[in-house]
């Protein structure tokens, strides 16, 4: 399932510490407090009870959605928008 | 996902338990930084001027991602593994049996066939549009097939006896296959047989890198069976000759002989896709990149 992930935290060492979860779980950063990416439902559930841990429920925000690909395919993209065969796992070779 | 490095000057190492490929494309230029998590990599392909961090292979290993380095043609020099190999030696000790019994013969003589088979298959298909071509297909079909059957039907007590029969039957019928192949290739990419170090045509020099990246997944698929790649049925033991690769690759060569020949076919190939030296023909950065994202 396509996974995206919207923070909002005010901590800093708390919002350091659930942007590198997001990308050691897999996920891309599209934009600053925003990442998507390819994910099972553990892998899921990991990476919510990590960010559980560091949140204040008083001030920080944390949203995460679920999504498929036809529903990615729906979406609207304008301007620099993320490359969606990486986020949808479809890339298999990169180059460097 | 596979990554390949293929740029001078690339550094692989580890940041926050994540692989990070730093390149540097031109100096005036800053460095290119790439994050990527690391259970999101099946294998690195590591081709010239990189350089690897211990911690990088460290982690390569921890999730089981093979670490390949290959020289220019894509067949593979080395590998990082873990400091033990897989399996039991009970198996090994097994493989080393059958390397010098009627088993082993066995396996020869399937793998033999199957290849055989799969290459008067493929011809078999390639006649359905190629009507003008017929009469040669048939030809060719038949003369594999009559080697394969020579192949079956010959006894004896171990492989050694009959390899030499054995791989003068494949090579008729391979040279038959290639001619047959180039007869229905596009005007611009006709080729006259195999040719290797160095390919003299662009059919050759994708082939033999298509056939490259195989070696590298046939031995990994072995060595993750608890099989010892170096001995082989029907292979030389040479010095350091990974001869049950090249015996068990053979039914596999299909893959990359039927994918390479429809892109020549399907009219995907660029001429820019190659570059041409005093000796031969050989595939550059470009046509790589374009060949393994497909493949």
């Amino acid at each position: 399932m396509i996974i995206w992930v919207l923070y909002d935290i005010k901590n800093d060492g708390a919002r350091n510490f659930v942007s590198k979860a997001c990308l050691k779980s897999g996920l891309y950063r599209v934009q600053y407090s925003c990442f998507l990416g390819t994910m099972n439902a553990n892998e899921k559930d990991t990476l919510e009870l990590q960010i559980e841990k560091v949140i204040n429920e008083d001030t920080d925000k944390v949203y995460i959605f679920r999504m498929n690909k036809e529903q990615l395919k729906e979406c609207s993209m304008l301007g620099q928008a993320f490359d969606d065969k990486l986020v949808t796992d479809e890339i298999k070779s990169l180059f460097f | 996902m596979q990554i390949f490095i293929n740029t001078y000057g690339t550094y692989l190492h580890v940041k926050d338990e994540m692989f990070e490929i730093k390149i540097r494309e031109d100096k005036t230029k800053p460095v290119k930084i790439n994050h990527i998590a690391a259970h999101k990599i099946t294998s690195f392909v590591i081709s010239k001027g990189a350089a690897l961090s211990t911690d990088a292979i460290a982690l390569a290993l921890k999730h089981n991602i093979d670490i390949v380095i290959v020289e220019n043609n894509g067949h593979p020099m080395g590998r990082f593994w873990h400091s033990k190999l897989g399996s039991t030696s009970k198996i090994r000790k097994k493989q080393l049996e059958a390397s010098l019994n009627q088993e082993g013969l066995k396996w020869v003589k399937n793998w033999l066939s199957q290849k055989l088979e799969n290459q008067a298959d493929f011809l078999q298909d390639l006649k359905k549009h190629r009507k003008k071509l017929h009469q040669e297909l048939n030809n060719a079909i038949e003369n594999i097939l009559e080697y394969r059957q020579k192949i079956q039907q010959k006894k004896a007590e171990n492989v050694n006896d009959i390899a030499e029969s054995f791989r003068g039957w494949e090579g008729s019928a391979g040279r038959q296959y290639f001619d047959a192949l180039s007869k229905c290739m596009p005007n611009d990419f006709t080729f006259k047989g195999r040719s290797f170090r160095p390919a003299q045509d662009e059919f050759n020099a994708m082939l033999n890198y298509g056939y490259g990246i195989l070696y590298s997944r046939t031995e990994r698929a072995l060595m993750l069976a608890g099989l010892d790649p170096y001995i082989g049925f029907m292979h030389r033991d040479d010095y350091n000759s990974k001869s049950l690769v090249f015996d068990y690759i053979e039914s596999y060569r299909i893959h990359a002989e039927r994918f390479i020949f429809r892109l020549f076919t399907g009219k995907k190939i660029n001429k820019s896709y190659f570059d041409t030296f005093k000796a031969g023909i050989s595939l550059n950065e470009d046509g790589k990149a374009f060949l393994l994202d497909l493949f």
